[in-house]
């Protein structure tokens, strides 16, 4: 976070603090100074200080608390959005550029291009950018205001002091609990909720065979029942809450009724009540803020388990992250005399291959689906493993190869964005830009969807268009190495002939190694068999 | 791989049985609901009942006046009351939201079961998580947290000026006075909140997912080298949606703000016109002449009388998402099945099929090999092309999306089929090639993920195959030897081949091999289907 993002939203939460607490301060005197105010002309009305009674001066204030509470509180809501909302802003700019360094980025399968698994994912990034305006800002004006009034109320009536701490340590007791038990209710739901949405996904994957062998209704009742079950865990969450609730709501009451009680023991009378009475009504108000107390130790649980869930993602995050490694080589051959391939996991597949892979041809990697293709083009590119190739007389290292290729992933995927961020060739000029979506045969469709400024989303675009906007980013692509994952998937034929042919004739002076799960494409390819 | 299905014509309810998840939600809230508001109108009957004896105490108290232990206990008595019918109102809302939340699911869940293969393919998986996961539980707070709320804003009021009525008529008529102009605010600033939020859904809706799009794009970032450029460039587009945010919670809190308004100025006019009337300076019926009590709880009724109204503004993000999650579920589940290419050659077709042996389907693709099997298997609407009906029979699928259950292989191989001992199980996973897969390490007891996740199509094929060798069932292949490498074919020619001896095994292919070791093949290729015996 930056220094001046700091600095605004800590001023943010200062402000905010105050209007929470000249919110509160306001709700418990208009309260308190209302009762107190009927009670003293009442008595005055009896005689005839009636005459002699300054009513304008509580009467005024009385206005001042109704015209504050509203102020203060739409203050209090207004900076707190503006607060947390800043916060949100660097939290989520920062956790994208952390979940960019996690190694789970690289890896097989991006777990969060998954729709169900993204909205998890955002519910707890939401769950730690609002959780201090759910639980640390209320937490914390709650407890200035408990201990104001529980000080008053030890001075004016001293023997109130214990059912109010009995109650209050009542409320310590069953938040505990919550947090405890709430806690692990939480967790299992969350457990649930992922084993369930697993089974549903993996059902749905195989819905046909499933149907067809009469075995979908009943993993389909099996997820949504772990579905159901998370519902019940959710369910004890709120149970416990509604107990903790209950204590809440006697809370103000109780403490009011002691004080006036209290008070009325030690002997006091008539107007020596007055004081007593407007601690009394606070204790009322304050008591409506307690309502809804067990939201904010939710709101905390919450945010532990989104911490968790989120801080699993960069584990193992390498700590030079920014290290752009863009060194000036431009290595034209690339060798490795015996490597050793490795699955995404780390485990070694098969025997060592040797690898030459040359600017003069393109190299072509054969395979049968699942034998390793898209593994070992990450290898070489640096994204699994720490091999150092050679190149020529010096060593290109993981990180130095990430840095110099250009990586076209088979199940890449279109931002929703223009259609020039989504080339990611900022600096080329536009009519580079059609030549290589003429290049791709996409320069008609871009044109219909509106330009290159268009903007576009993935769902508007069949795999195929998809396929060919991701071979455009390879065109426009300057890196030395060009790694091309299945490049004519969901191409017919003659199409991915025809666009492969003049991709591999743009980039006839970089290293390009290819994918592929029939022969080789190309006649003067290079072919390595896996 | 996401396919929207496109708005098709909403067809009449009534003929059709469309889902109409809200209508559903309802009937199964009934009961929850009649006891929750039952619950929530005691609770206010008691608070009410509470305010009026703590008043009377510390009137009386503070007047001097001999205040009778009788009238002590109901004070505690209705607090206590009050708090356990709250308790209990918490209770049966979370209950009953969770009855109708795990019910509508169900009844979504017979909705997927109804549905053809076809149509649940086309679904996209995300969506249909998504849906089952959240979708539920936002319509189940729709209608009874939001309902009951909604539901409590006329019977809390009403109960409150009621009470208000037996002290003075006056002060009722005062806060019930102030309600229209309060909702007069409401529908103003209502209205400006709508407008402010349609001119910037259209101004700014493109920024509104932008961190969520990134981090689901993130590898493609990643790969191209984009990193840093998105991330400044995600930093620019958060801060403007958050500015614009801002802009418009400015104007949606005053909603809130005038709640808070009428119920502090409520308070404030009513402390002052009673503290006038107490002090005996100015006559205002209604106002004077009270008893200290009564003007307390005058005091206190006031904020009771506006709690509802507060209680109702909280709850806006349930209505707006559950109608979300209403029209969201109502269209997946009410989706128009994608129209079937017709296929004439199926239609026409009339085999026989033996009783074992092999049958090969061939035909170009999109001949409608395919749906043939899933005719044969009785999963796709359209004629039987089989004289007698295999839709009965037990059926072992293979296909390269079979299904894998997480746990080891010997697990995945041995589903559904029973006890089968660890021998049998051995040559079938052997005679696949399961065992010694370099990719797949570790024999029967290699771990399988959720979902098969860590397999590729050709090995969940494989298990698929060596599932059907071991379970007694008629076998439909689609494509078993396609994208696989020369021997692991072979592998499952071979067992296709031995299995076919005691069963019927039916394959749809472009394998010139395994169509030539078929006894029967099935050419759809022209439209009048040839069968050729091998």
């Amino acid at each position: 976070m930056s220094t001046a993002v700091q600095s605004s939203s800590s001023r943010l939460w200062r402000l905010a603090t105050g209007f929470a607490f000249a919110a509160l301060s306001c709700a418990i005197l208009l309260g308190g100074v209302s009762a107190w105010l009927l009670g003293s002309v009442a008595i005055a009305g009896l005689s005839a200080a009636a005459f002699t009674f300054n009513f304008h001066i509580p009467a005024a204030l009385i206005r001042l608390f109704a015209i504050g509470r509203t102020a203060a509180r739409y203050g209090e809501r207004l900076t707190g959005h503006k607060a947390a909302l800043a916060d949100q802003v660097a939290h989520r700019v920062e956790l994208f550029a952390a979940m960019a360094a996690a190694p789970a980025v690289r890896s097989a399968g991006w777990q969060l291009g998954d729709d169900a698994r993204l909205a998890d994912y955002l519910d707890d990034v939401e769950d730690i950018d609002y959780a201090r305006l759910r639980a640390g800002l209320p937490a914390l004006t709650l407890a200035c205001g408990l201990s104001i009034l529980i000080a008053g109320s030890a001075v004016l009536a001293p023997l109130s002091f214990l059912p109010i701490i009995l109650l209050l340590l009542a409320i310590l007791f069953a938040g505990n609990r919550v947090a405890k038990a709430g806690a692990v209710a939480w967790e299992r739901a969350r457990s649930l909720r992922r084993e369930g949405a697993g089974r549903l996904g993996a059902a749905m994957a195989s819905a046909v065979p499933l149907k067809a062998e009469g075995a979908w209704s009943r993993e389909c009742a099996e997820a949504l029942a772990a579905l159901s079950r998370a519902d019940g865990e959710l369910l004890a969450l709120r149970r416990l809450q509604a107990r903790l609730d209950l204590i809440g709501a006697a809370f103000g009451p109780v403490a009011g009724i002691s004080v006036m009680a209290a008070a009325w023991h030690a002997g006091r009378q008539g107007s020596e009540l007055l004081l007593p009475m407007l601690l009394a009504f606070s204790w009322l108000a304050l008591g409506e803020a307690m309502n809804g107390v067990s939201r904010i130790l939710v709101a905390v649980l919450r945010h532990n388990a989104a911490r968790t869930a989120i801080g699993q993602w960069m584990q193992a995050a390498a700590p030079g992250r920014r290290g752009s490694v863009q060194g000036g080589v431009q290595p034209r051959l690339l060798r490795h005399g015996a490597l050793q391939r490795r699955a995404p996991d780390g485990r070694a597949i098969g025997t060592p291959i040797s690898l030459l892979l040359a600017q003069d041809q393109p190299t072509v990697l054969v395979g049968a689906s699942g034998s390793g293709k898209t593994s070992l083009l990450k290898q070489v590119a640096g994204w699994i493993g720490d091999d150092a190739l050679a190149a020529g007389d010096r060593i290109v290292s993981a990180s130095e190869r990430r840095a110099l290729c250009a990586l076209v992933l088979h199940d890449a995927v279109i931002l929703e964005d223009t259609v020039r961020a989504n080339l990611f060739a900022c600096d080329v000029p536009d009519a580079e830009l059609w030549r290589a979506l003429e290049a791709v045969e996409m320069g008609g469709r871009i044109r219909d969807a509106g330009g290159l400024d268009a903007w576009i989303r993935q769902d508007r675009f069949s795999l195929g268009e998809v396929q060919r906007i991701n071979l455009a980013r390879a065109w426009l692509s300057g890196r030395p190495l060009v790694l091309l994952d299945e490049p004519t998937e969901h191409l017919d034929d003659a199409q991915g002939e025809r666009i492969l042919e003049r991709l591999l004739a743009r980039l006839s002076d970089r290293i390009v190694v290819i994918s592929s799960h029939h022969a080789p494409p190309h006649r003067d390819a290079r072919t390595i068999g896996l | 791989m996401k396919q929207r299905s496109a708005p098709t014509q909403r067809p009449d309810p009534a003929s059709s049985g469309a889902f109409q998840a809200l209508a559903a939600a309802q009937r199964l809230a009934k009961t929850g609901l009649c006891g929750l508001l039952t619950l929530l109108t005691v609770r206010t009957a008691l608070r009410l009942g509470f305010a009026a004896t703590l008043a009377i105490a510390a009137g009386r108290l503070v007047m001097g006046e001999a205040v009778d232990p009788w009238l002590t206990a109901p004070v505690i008595v209705l607090l206590a009351a009050a708090c356990l019918a709250g308790f209990a109102a918490d209770r049966v809302q979370a209950s009953a939201e969770t009855a109708v939340s795990t019910g509508l699911r169900n009844l979504a869940g017979d909705r997927l079961n109804e549905m053809p293969a076809r149509q649940l393919q086309s679904l996209s998986v995300g969506s249909v998580i998504v849906s089952m996961q959240r979708h539920p539980e936002a319509i189940a707070a729709l209608v009874v947290g939001h309902r009951a709320a909604t539901a409590m804003m006329a019977a809390g009021p009403l109960l409150a000026a009621i009470v208000l009525c037996f002290v003075s008529w006056q002060a009722a008529l005062l806060v019930v006075g102030l309600t229209p102009v309060m909702i007069l605010f409401f529908a103003l600033v209502g209205n400006a909140i709508r407008r402010r939020a349609d001119a910037q859904e259209r101004a700014f809706g493109r920024l509104a997912g932008q961190f969520a799009d990134r981090i689901r794009t993130l590898p493609t970032i990643v790969a191209n080298h984009a990193t840093l450029d998105e991330e400044a460039k995600l930093a620019r587009r958060l801060d403007a949606y958050a500015g614009k945010t801002i802009g418009l919670l400015r104007i949606a809190f005053v909603n809130a703000g005038i709640i808070d308004f009428f119920a502090s100025l409520s308070i404030a006019l009513l402390a002052v016109f009673l503290g006038l009337g107490h002090l005996k300076l100015v006559t205002i019926p209604g106002f004077s002449n009270l008893e200290l009590w009564q003007s307390l709880f005058i005091l206190m009724i006031a904020p009771e009388y506006f709690s509802p109204f507060r209680r109702f503004s909280e709850q806006y993000h349930a209505k707006a998402e559950g109608l979300a999650a209403v029209t969201a579920l109502d269209r997946m589940l009410d989706a128009e099945p994608a129209a079937a290419r017709t296929l004439p050659v199926l239609d026409r077709l009339r085999l026989v099929l033996p009783g074992h042996g092999l049958v090969a389907v061939v035909g170009p693709s999109g001949s409608g090999k395919s749906t043939l099997l899933r005719r044969l298997a009785g999963i796709e609407p359209g004629g039987m092309p089989c004289a007698h009906g295999h839709a009965d029979t037990e059926i072992a699928w293979i296909s390269t999306d079979s299904y894998v259950p997480e746990g080891t292989l010997a697990q995945a191989i041995a589903w559904r089929a029973g006890a089968i001992d660890e021998d049998r199980l051995e040559d079938a996973a052997r005679a696949i090639g399961l065992l010694d897969d370099a990719l797949l390490p570790g024999g029967l007891e290699a771990r399988l993920d959720k979902g098969g996740a860590n397999l590729s199509g050709g090995q969940r094929l494989r298990i698929a195959v060596a599932r059907a060798a071991l379970a007694g069932r008629t076998v439909l292949a689609d494509e078993p030897t396609a994208k696989l490498d020369r021997g692991t074919a072979e592998a499952v020619r071979r067992t296709l081949v031995t299995i076919s001896r005691s069963r019927l095994v039916v394959v749809a292919t472009h394998d010139r091999d395994l169509a030539a070791a078929a006894e029967l093949t099935v050419d759809l290729t022209n439209s009048d289907a040839i069968e050729a015996a091998a």
